[in-house]
């Protein structure tokens, strides 16, 4: 089994969550069976992907021809140091919003409906590791396709408990179809330049080309559009607050942890294997429009974070700065710059999720959506908001946490390219950042819980999260520590040899 | 089937016409199916006509009585079994010894093995838009109780 | 939505009829297009999305482009023009007029892109051009290959069913996922129902409570703590039966 694995592990992680999605959506609605499947599911998927992990790793690149047909005539799944991590983060994530589903989204969906759910969800979950593992530039639409089309799913489920979860996943189908859209008129064209849909092939041709004519310099454009509105680059990002506050709670972890990163490894990919910044056009883009749309997103979304009242919308908005912080790595054009950005993927994925997983707790507690009525959730909820501050320190850059290591890592790169203007602007919108996580913990920490918390002995009424929900949590705020203490050993090696795969050369 | 007042039925012309055709779109679709291998077609243009069938036969006869022929449990069963007849035929692929979806090792010599695995997946193709292309139909129809003349 | 690559064996220089011939077409799918736009009868636009469709259809088959033509024709023309007028029905019949401010930022999209596109015009390979790269290349050895390596007719079905067989089964659970969305957004018997989610303590905050005021009957359920039966039911539920999805 490991070793038909270790050769067939990278289809079998995309084909299974597929194949039971089917069988779930059958299931007799029977208490918790819908949910024990999907999770089941979810940890097999888990498991293959640690294992596909540890066989890149030992080889170096894996090539799965679909099909048993060879590339280009076929489709094949390209595994590197670039996407097996991320294949991993995304099957990890998929378990823990799992198991954390089992408590939350039975608050929110019916029983009725929980088969057809959990199977839309790992859907979900197969879509976006199908988007990341494959080598076909085709087959990347496909499966966009897959998981968005699941996604708008999920996020319109989020109707029982606000109706304003429609008119989001509405604008959710729309900007993400048109992004689509504009994704797959750069294949096509990039089709009629190259004459293949394969990206090694793709790479090759085009550096033979060097760089090609027009009609590469078009696809290019609308590849970044198209991969701009799905990992919600400012200004594309509007469909991204609405999608995030409103969906199911389980399914905004889920969401805001992986569906924009995955489509932020595949702007790694257009942007450094098919196309190449020694192409011209290429680097213009990149370092003129992509990290300047990035600054003005990390200020703008940071700013428009701190006023909102909304918790979910805040963290929504922030996750729109922090995309900023990704594509500024992009835009430094150095080994050191992807690295930095790679590294903030991760860390971004663990913080958020962590963080959307506390607001979630919250909610199904308290009904609690916005800030003004987080008062004494530490005394109320002290586990919940421990793991919450936890994170939030992380998401601010304090230093033993996660996002204290990329973002020094960020601004490290920075640094040397000599953009000063660029490491200052990470320290402004960090200590933004500071000001709208820091509100709430001000709320959280030192207002007097509500007297409806209180019991008639004047002592507070605890009520902690329940244990399915407190696991996946606790474990994402130890695992953004044990980064910040040990991440630069084991971390920022797999992204540094991720930033090295997709830059052979060593940058400009 | 028969409508409450025959005799005074707008819709005769209709009905009659209707009746004549519907078997016959059903029968194109399967050549659309089947004739996939020699000619344009396939599962998904077959799905779709295979549907167009049911949906006519909706709109003249009620949609309760095409949730008579197909109900709405066997729709979602045919969504979910469309699915599982493609992977399927991946997963059988698999325990053959080949890669997912290589239909080479499914029969004693490549060619036949193409063929079979090319039938199988073209038929799951068919059964999940058939039955998502009702589904559909069925999940906007049900909600208006009934198309009144005027609609139309 | 529906993959297909079209494999042209179009001749090298293109009589001068079917150049006529494209050009009315796509003078025809301009038109519409611009009538779609400016219509307010959704009934008139979708029935025009309807005629959008044939005449695409029309035109791939000027294309060589038949299985391409066919579907367009099948799923354009056909069955989504019969689901548009599902989904219309339940919704206005006319269209709200939109003010003009809000339409100059998708304008400007569609100009930016189109002359984007146009600007790739002059380096894209002449029409039917037997040396171009997608003619060339993968093209070329499908059409060589699949006799011997798949034994099919028609070409365009092996490279969907086999050689891109898993592009195909991705398709295949895109419209599955569909399926699922509208079984799960509106139930195939029109009875989604309209639960409401409810908080498992108690609900501090009542700035975002759901509007829709239902609750929806769970007997086998209790894992919520807070009771959660049926308090009435609204009749546009009712009349429709409380079945399964």
């Amino acid at each position: 089994m490991m070793s038909w694995l270790s050769t067939h592990g990278a289809a079998f992680a995309i084909v299974l969550p597929l194949l039971m999605a089917a069988v779930v959506a059958l299931l007799p609605s029977v208490r918790r069976l819908a949910w024990a499947v999907a999770t089941l599911v979810a940890i097999a998927v888990c498991a293959t992907a640690f294992i596909v992990l540890q066989t890149q790793i030992d080889a170096g690149v894996i090539v799965y021809e679909m099909g048993g047909w060879a590339p280009p005539h076929g489709i094949s799944l390209r595994l590197d140091a670039v996407n097996a991590p991320i294949l991993l983060l995304i099957a990890a994530m998929g378990v823990l919003s799992l198991v954390y589903a089992e408590p939350a989204t039975h608050a929110e969906v019916e029983l009725k409906k929980r088969g057809p759910f959990y199977a839309a969800m790992l859907l979900c979950i197969a879509g976006l590791m199908g988007m990341v593992v494959t080598g076909d530039a085709f087959n990347v639409f496909v499966f966009l396709e897959v998981s968005s089309i699941s996604g708008y799913t999920l996020v319109a489920m989020g109707a029982n408990r606000d109706r304003r979860a429609l008119t989001a996943a509405f604008n959710y189908l729309i900007l993400g179809s048109i992004g689509a859209t504009f994704f797959v008129i750069g294949v096509g064209f990039l089709y009629a330049e190259t004459g293949t849909l394969n990206m090694e092939d793709m790479r090759a041709i085009l550096a033979n080309l060097d760089g090609g004519s027009r009609v590469a310099q078009v696809a290019f454009g609308f590849i970044v559009v198209g991969l701009g509105l799905k990992l919600a680059m400012f200004p594309l990002h509007t469909w991204l607050p609405g999608a995030y506050a409103y969906s199911p709670t389980m399914v905004t972890a889920f969401l805001a942890s992986t569906a924009t990163k995955a489509a932020l490894y595949l702007l790694y990919r257009f942007c450094f294997t098919v196309f190449d910044p020694s192409f011209e056009y290429v680097a213009v883009v990149l370092t003129y429009v992509v990290t300047g749309l990035a600054v003005t997103g990390m200020i703008f979304a940071s700013l428009q974070a701190f006023f909102q009242t909304d918790a979910r919308r805040t963290l929504a908005f922030s996750s729109v700065a922090q995309v900023g912080y990704m594509l500024l790595g992009i835009g430094i054009l150095s080994v050191a710059g992807l690295a930095g950005s790679y590294l903030h993927l991760i860390n971004h994925a663990v913080v958020k999720g962590g963080l959307f997983l506390a607001l979630g707790a919250m909610w199904y507690q308290f009904g609690i959506t916005r800030i003004s009525d987080m008062a004494g959730l530490s005394k109320t909820m002290p586990i919940t908001t421990a793991a919450f501050t936890v994170l939030a320190f992380s998401l601010i850059g304090v230093p033993f946490t996660a996002g204290f290591v990329s973002k020094v890592a960020l601004a490290e790169a920075a640094a040397e390219k000599g953009w000063w203007w660029a490491v200052a602007v990470i320290m402004v919108t960090s200590i933004i950042a500071l000001f709208y996580m820091g509100r709430m913990m001000m709320v959280a920490y030192f207002s007097p819980p509500p007297a409806e918390c209180l019991r008639e002995d004047g002592k507070v009424l605890r009520r902690e999260a329940p244990i399915l929900m407190l696991i996946p949590l606790v474990g994402l705020a130890m695992m953004s520590i044990l980064i910040g203490l040990r991440g630069n050993v084991i971390l920022t090696d797999i992204s540094e040899n991720a930033a090295r795969v997709l830059i052979p050369g060593g940058g400009l | 089937m028969t409508p409450d007042t025959p005799i005074r039925d707008p819709h005769v012309i209709l009905r009659v016409i209707a009746k004549f055709l519907i078997p016959l779109i059903a029968l194109f679709a399967f050549y659309v199916q089947f004739h996939g291998d020699y000619g344009p077609g396939g599962g998904f243009q077959a799905g779709v006509i295979l549907a167009v069938s049911v949906i006519l036969y909706a709109l003249i006869f009620g949609l309760d009585e095409a949730k008579r022929a197909f109900p709405p449990a066997l729709i979602r069963v045919g969504m979910s079994l469309g699915v599982l007849l493609y992977g399927g035929t991946g997963v059988v692929a698999w325990m053959m010894g080949g890669e997912f979806l290589n239909y080479s090792v499914l029969a004693h010599d490549a060619i036949h093995g193409q063929h079979w695995g090319i039938l199988v997946i073209e038929l799951g193709v068919l059964t999940t838009v058939t039955s998502v292309m009702l589904a559909i139909f069925y999940a906007f129809g049900s909600r208006q109780p009934e198309i009144s003349d005027e609609d139309w | 939505m529906i993959l297909a690559l079209p494999i042209q064996a179009a001749p090298a220089s293109p009589l001068i009829s079917t150049l006529l011939l494209d050009i009315g077409l796509l003078t025809l799918l301009v038109i519409v297009a611009f009538a779609i736009v400016r219509m307010r009868s959704l009934f008139a636009i979708v029935m025009l999305q309807g005629v959008y469709s044939l005449v695409a259809a029309a035109w791939f088959v000027t294309l060589d482009a038949v299985d391409v033509a066919f579907t367009e024709a099948a799923v354009g023309a056909g069955v989504s023009t019969v689901l548009m007028l599902a989904a219309m029905l339940l919704a206005d019949r006319e269209s709200k007029p939109i003010p003009m401010n809000r339409q100059w930022g998708p304008l400007a999209v569609v100009i930016i892109a189109g002359l984007a596109m146009l600007y790739a015009v002059p380096d894209l390979p002449a029409y039917g051009d037997a040396n171009s790269a997608a003619n060339s290349y993968v093209g070329t050895d499908y059409l060589a290959k699949t006799a011997t390596e798949v034994d099919m007719p028609n070409v365009v079905t092996a490279v969907l069913a086999s050689y891109r067989g898993y592009d195909t089964f991705g398709e295949a659970v895109v419209i599955f996922a569909a399926g699922l969305g509208v079984l799960l957004l509106l139930g195939l018997n029109g009875n989604a129902g309209h639960f409401r989610a409810d908080v498992k303590g108690r609900r501090l905050s009542t700035a975002t409570a759901p509007s829709g005021s239902a609750k929806h009957a769970e007997p086998d359920e209790v894992s919520g703590g807070t009771a959660r039966n049926a308090s009435g039911v609204p009749p546009s539920i009712t009349q429709y039966g409380e079945g399964t999805l």
